[in-house]
């Protein structure tokens, strides 16, 4: 129990999902990938976070294979781990569609608005594979 | 007295619940908390007198004129400047903007040099970086030493990008007759190291006698007693809400001379002096400055949080201050030593401010702070627009706790007990 400015606290303990920690703490697809390949980098100007993408897309213009390399949170490191599994195979458009919300989904559901930036990083870079 | 028990009382935001839990507020930095008197102010203003200042002969105008004008004197008697030579903004950046834009586009010509510091928010870098950029001039970087402090002498690094020539070095070094302004910050933002102005003032005007001086007081004027008559500095700049005061207001104090040699920053109504379709010409100071309605129910508010702080008293609020971030730096100390967390900027609260910038080991500052709000405790994470500060120090982003007239010492009890909760959520 605290006392606060003279008010009596009490708190529940935080969880950040085992499935986050877990991505965070084994992250797949991390390293490197050789030529040829795509390179695409992103990063957040306000955190420092930044990370490094290689993919190369098959004849369909399909993901075929992604590796990674980043600095950065729990919540950023998680959703290119997460993404790295989600998105081989997909085209353009399935990525597009795929979108913020299924990022969301993927990192467990609730992200508040404060993290997007965070959970988007790997996402901006990975869509930018396909301009190459 | 000072009784932080008391002035709480008047913060009706310090009541409220985060999650369940009550808040503890660790971002003044950002933004402080605002007492009643000053939301009362503004209510009260726009309740009963809200009108356009210096448009009406009719009462309510001239009663808004006239709470405009005595809050600009009672801002610059706050601050020690002369009643003309307080300019309303918006907040710090536009401050410092207008400087760069008025006199550095008159003044500032190819091979002339600007000094900064790498503690400086992106607020007094940005600006500078263009105007060198714009007119080919040299911008010169004062290096900040493993301790957080600024470095007077050391290796000179030069970089050159993009057309913008830029010097690193140590401020002894960097001042020399080429220099026309020298733009630093009375407090950073970002680790809370208290520059020694007085020092460099002087180095100043003995090796760069030409060079003006200009002081970002955004995280200064705050949180101790500012005299610009004994400071001979040419502008400080600050912002209203960092001072509990509202958004949207700002001020920019410069010496008279000094802006009445300076070309208007923004132009239209309520800066003029005769307007014809042909030889227009300009009002005198301030209202120079001024264009356009200004936020006149921020202003009053302003003024409500000037007399609030100056009835605490500027030197009880630094006192207090410092007696948190010693007390603070105490608390974390016994942390970093069970190798828990890395704490950055000086360690005495003579040369610190409120701020307490930490890591916790092996864990991102978003994610410390996360674990936090969690307790309802909120700390900022990242670069604190001051990127080039926190790279310096070799890490991605970092988590500050910053403190003010309103916060007590089991708040700070409270985030030390749980920052020893965040490296289990990580499996640490």
């Amino acid at each position: 129990m605290w006392i606060l400015g003279g008010v009596q606290v009490e708190f529940i303990d935080m969880d950040y999902k085992e499935e986050i920690i877990d991505h965070y703490k084994h992250p797949r697809n991390f390293g490197d990938l050789e030529e040829p390949c795509t390179t695409v980098g992103e990063n957040n100007s306000s955190c420092g976070d930044m990370v490094q993408i290689k993919g190369r897309l098959d004849r369909d213009n399909r993901i075929h294979v992604l590796r990674w390399r980043g600095v950065g949170c729990a919540i950023s490191t998680a959703a290119a781990s997460m993404l790295s599994e989600k998105v081989v195979g997909m085209n353009k458009t399935e990525l597009e569609s795929f979108g913020e919300a299924g990022i969301v989904g993927l990192l467990g559901g609730e992200i508040n608005a404060g993290r997007m930036k965070c959970a988007t990083l790997a996402y901006r870079a990975i869509l930018r594979l396909f301009e190459a | 007295m000072f009784d932080v028990y008391k002035i709480r009382e008047d913060f009706p935001i310090l009541k409220r619940k985060i999650k369940g839990k009550t808040l503890v507020y660790f971002d003044s930095g950002a933004t402080s908390q605002k007492p009643e008197m000053v939301i009362e102010a503004m209510n009260k203003y726009y309740r009963e007198t809200n009108a356009n200042i210096h448009r009406g002969v009719y009462e309510m105008s001239i009663e808004s004129t006239r709470l405009v004008d005595e809050t600009r004197a009672l801002v610059a008697e706050f601050i020690g400047g002369r009643t003309e030579e307080v300019i309303f903004t918006r907040n710090t950046t536009e401050g410092i903007n207008l400087v760069a834009y008025s006199w550095g586009e008159e003044n500032i010509k190819e091979g002339d040099a600007i000094v900064i510091t790498k503690l400086e928010h992106h607020s007094n870098m940005i600006p500078w970086q263009e105007l060198c950029r714009k007119k080919k001039a040299e911008l010169r970087v004062v290096e900040v030493n493993k301790k957080g402090e600024l470095e007077s002498s050391g290796e000179r690094k030069m970089m050159e990008e993009n057309g913008l020539k830029v010097v690193i070095g140590g401020w002894k070094e960097l001042l020399d007759s080429r220099v026309k302004m020298v733009a630093f910050t009375g407090q950073s933002n970002a680790l809370g190291t208290v520059t020694m102005m007085e020092e460099i003032v002087r180095s100043v005007r003995k090796q760069a006698p030409i060079a003006l001086i200009l002081v970002d007081g955004a995280q200064m004027v705050p949180h101790m007693k500012v005299d610009v008559s004994k400071m001979n500095v040419d502008f400080l700049a600050f912002s209203g809400h960092k001072m509990v005061g509202p958004t949207g207001v700002g001020v920019l104090w410069g010496r008279k001379e000094v802006l009445n040699k300076m070309k208007p920053f923004l132009y239209g109504g309520d800066m003029i002096g005769e307007v014809r379709l042909v030889g227009t010409t300009f009002a005198g100071l301030p209202n120079k400055f001024e264009a356009g309605t200004p936020d006149i129910a921020g202003i009053i508010g302003l003024g409500a949080a000037v007399d609030y702080l100056s009835n605490i008293g500027m030197n009880e609020i630094r006192e207090h201050e410092k007696e948190l971030i010693g007390y603070a730096l105490g608390k974390m100390e016994e942390l970093e030593s069970k190798g828990l967390v890395e704490i950055y900027g000086p360690r005495v609260a003579d040369e610190r401010g409120g701020v307490l910038t930490f890591n916790v080991k092996g864990v991102h500052a978003h994610d410390a702070a996360q674990v936090l709000d969690k307790y309802g405790i909120a700390v900022r994470s990242g670069q604190h627009c001051g990127a080039p500060v926190v790279e310096r120090f070799m890490t991605p982003a970092m988590a500050r706790a910053s403190f003010y007239v309103y916060t007590t010492k089991e708040e700070i009890d409270f985030m030390m007990e749980k920052i020893k909760e965040v490296p289990k959520v990580f499996e640490i």
